[in-house]
C-alpha cells in the first residue's frame, strides 16, 4: 500500500477528537479502583474493631492522606505518560513529600520516647500484615490503570507502570487504612513505603511487558 | 518546498491540527501530507544511522507511525507541540522497529538533531516494503471493495458507501476496522523479521 493511499483512508475516517477522555477516565477508573478496594477490604479483613471510634483521630487520617497523597501525584503522572511527547516523569518525586513528612514525623516521636520503646512503636503488632496486605489489595487497581494506559500511547513503559505502581499502592493504603490496627507514626513511616516500595518495583518490571503497542 | 525550523513548523502545523481535532477532515489530510514529509526525512536519517538504507524500509516505519498517530490522536496534550507529539511516536515506533528486527536501539543515537534536519525536499515516497493490505485480507469482500474506492483521492467517504451499498455510518465502521487491523497487523510482526 502506498502511503498516500494509507492518509486516504485515515482522513476518511477521521472524525471530532476528544483530548480530555483520557484524563477524565483516568480520574474516573482511581475512583472506581478505591471503591472496589474498599470493599474488598471491608469483605475480606473489615474494619479495625474500634473504627467507630478511632476513624476521625490523626493516626487513621494521616494513612488515608499518605496514600491520597501518593495517589494523586501518581495518577496525575500516569495520565501525561500516555500522551507522547510529554516528560513527566520528574514530577513523580512529589511522591516522596508525604514521606518525607512522614519520616519526619516518626523521627520526632521516636526522640520523645524513651529507646526501650523504639522496638514497639517501629514494629508494632502487625507489621506482617501491612507488607502483605497493601501489595494484594494494589492488584486490582494496577489492572485498572494497566487497561487504561493500553488506550493510550505510553513511549515509556517503565515510567507509566511506575506511576501507576504508586497511584495503585497510594489506593491500596487508603483502603487499608481503614483496617490497619497500628497507629504510630514510626509504623507508618516504616511499612507503608516498604509496601509502597515493593509494589513500584513490581508495576516497573511488569508494566513494559504488558504496554507493547 | 523550503526545510522549515521545527518552530516554524510548529507554528504552521498547530492549527491545522487542531482544526483537525475538531473533525475538519481537509485540515487533517493537511496535517498528514506534511506531518509524513517531515517524518520521512527524520526515518531515513536515523535508519541510515543504523546502517538502514532500503528507502522501503523507512515507508515501513513510517506508515506504522502514521498508523499510531491516527489510532492516538487522542492522547494529543493541547498545551504541547504537535510536533514534539509526532515526533515521539515516530521514535517509539523506530526503536521498536529497529529491536525487532535485531538491531539493540542502545546503539542507535536517538537525539533529535535528525528531527530539526529532516524533510529534503528530495525525500519521496517509495514502495513500503510490507504490504498492508495484506492485513485486510481477513476483512470481508465488500469491506474490501469500499476501502479501495476510498483510497482513490477524491472519492468522499459517501460516494464510496453508496458506491459498496453501504451507509456511510457502516462505511466508516469498516474503514476504522481496516486500519486497526493493519495496525494490529504490524504490531503482531513480533520478533520475526520482515
Amino acid at each position: 500500500m502506498q502511503t498516500d493511499d494509507l492518509i486516504s483512508m485515515m482522513t476518511a475516517d477521521h472524525r471530532k477528537v476528544d483530548t480530555g477522555w483520557l484524563r477524565r477516565v483516568t480520574w474516573l477508573a482511581a475512583l472506581a479502583a478505591l471503591g472496589i478496594t474498599i470493599l474488598l477490604v471491608l469483605a475480606t479483613l473489615g474494619t479495625r474493631p474500634d473504627f467507630a471510634g478511632a476513624w476521625m483521630t490523626l493516626p487513621v487520617i494521616a494513612k488515608a492522606l499518605l496514600g491520597a497523597s501518593l495517589a494523586l501525584v501518581a495518577l496525575a503522572v500516569f495520565q501525561r505518560s500516555l500522551r507522547p511527547g510529554l516528560k513527566p516523569g520528574r514530577w513523580l518525586w512529589l511522591a516522596l513529600a508525604p514521606l518525607a513528612l512522614a519520616g519526619l514525623w516518626a523521627l520526632v516521636t521516636l526522640a520523645q520516647a524513651p529507646a526501650e520503646s523504639w522496638s514497639t512503636l517501629i514494629f508494632g503488632r502487625y507489621w506482617r500484615a501491612c507488607l502483605i496486605a497493601v501489595p494484594l489489595y494494589a492488584i486490582a487497581p494496577f489492572l485498572f490503570l494497566i487497561l487504561l494506559a493500553r488506550r493510550g500511547a505510553p513511549v515509556d513503559a517503565r515510567l507509566t507502570g511506575m506511576a501507576a505502581g504508586v497511584a495503585s499502592a497510594g489506593l491500596a493504603i487508603m483502603g487499608y487504612s481503614l483496617h490497619c490496627p497500628d497507629d504510630t507514626a514510626p509504623f507508618l513511616a516504616t511499612w507503608y513505603p516498604i509496601a509502597l516500595a515493593t509494589v513500584t518495583a513490581l508495576a516497573t518490571t511488569v508494566a513494559p511487558r504488558l504496554l507493547r503497542w | 518546498m523550503l526545510t522549515l525550523s521545527v518552530d516554524e513548523l510548529e507554528t504552521r502545523l498547530r492549527p491545522i491540527f487542531l482544526a483537525a481535532l475538531a473533525g475538519d477532515g481537509a485540515a487533517y489530510r493537511s496535517f498528514l501530507d506534511a506531518i509524513s514529509l517531515r517524518l520521512r526525512g527524520y526515518l531515513r536519517q536515523m535508519l541510515a544511522r543504523a546502517g538502514r538504507t532500503e528507502p522501503s524500509e523507512t515507508e515501513d516505519v513510517l506508515q506504522e507511525t502514521l498508523l499510531a498517530l491516527h489510532l492516538s490522536r487522542h492522547t494529543y496534550d493541547r498545551s504541547s507541540p504537535v510536533t514534539a507529539w509526532a515526533h515521539a511516536i515516530a521514535r517509539y515506533k523506530l526503536v521498536d522497529h529497529l529491536r525487532r528486527s535485531g538491531r539493540h536501539a542502545g546503539n542507535l543515537p536517538l537525539d533529535d538533531e535528525a528531527f530539526q534536519l529532516a524533510a529534503a525536499p528530495e525525500d519521496v515516497a517509495s514502495e513500503a516494503r510490507l504490504d498492508l493490505e495484506r492485513a485486510l485480507e481477513t476483512l470481508p469482500e465488500r469491506t474490501r471493495g469500499l476501502i479501495d474506492r476510498v483510497k482513490l483521492q477524491g472519492t468522499s467517504v459517501a460516494e464510496a458507501a453508496s458506491a459498496a451499498g453501504m451507509t456511510e455510518t457502516a462505511a466508516k465502521v469498516a474503514i476504522h476496522r481496516g486500519l486497526q487491523a493493519m495496525a494490529k497487523f504490524l504490531t503482531r510482526r513480533g520478533a520475526r523479521p520482515p
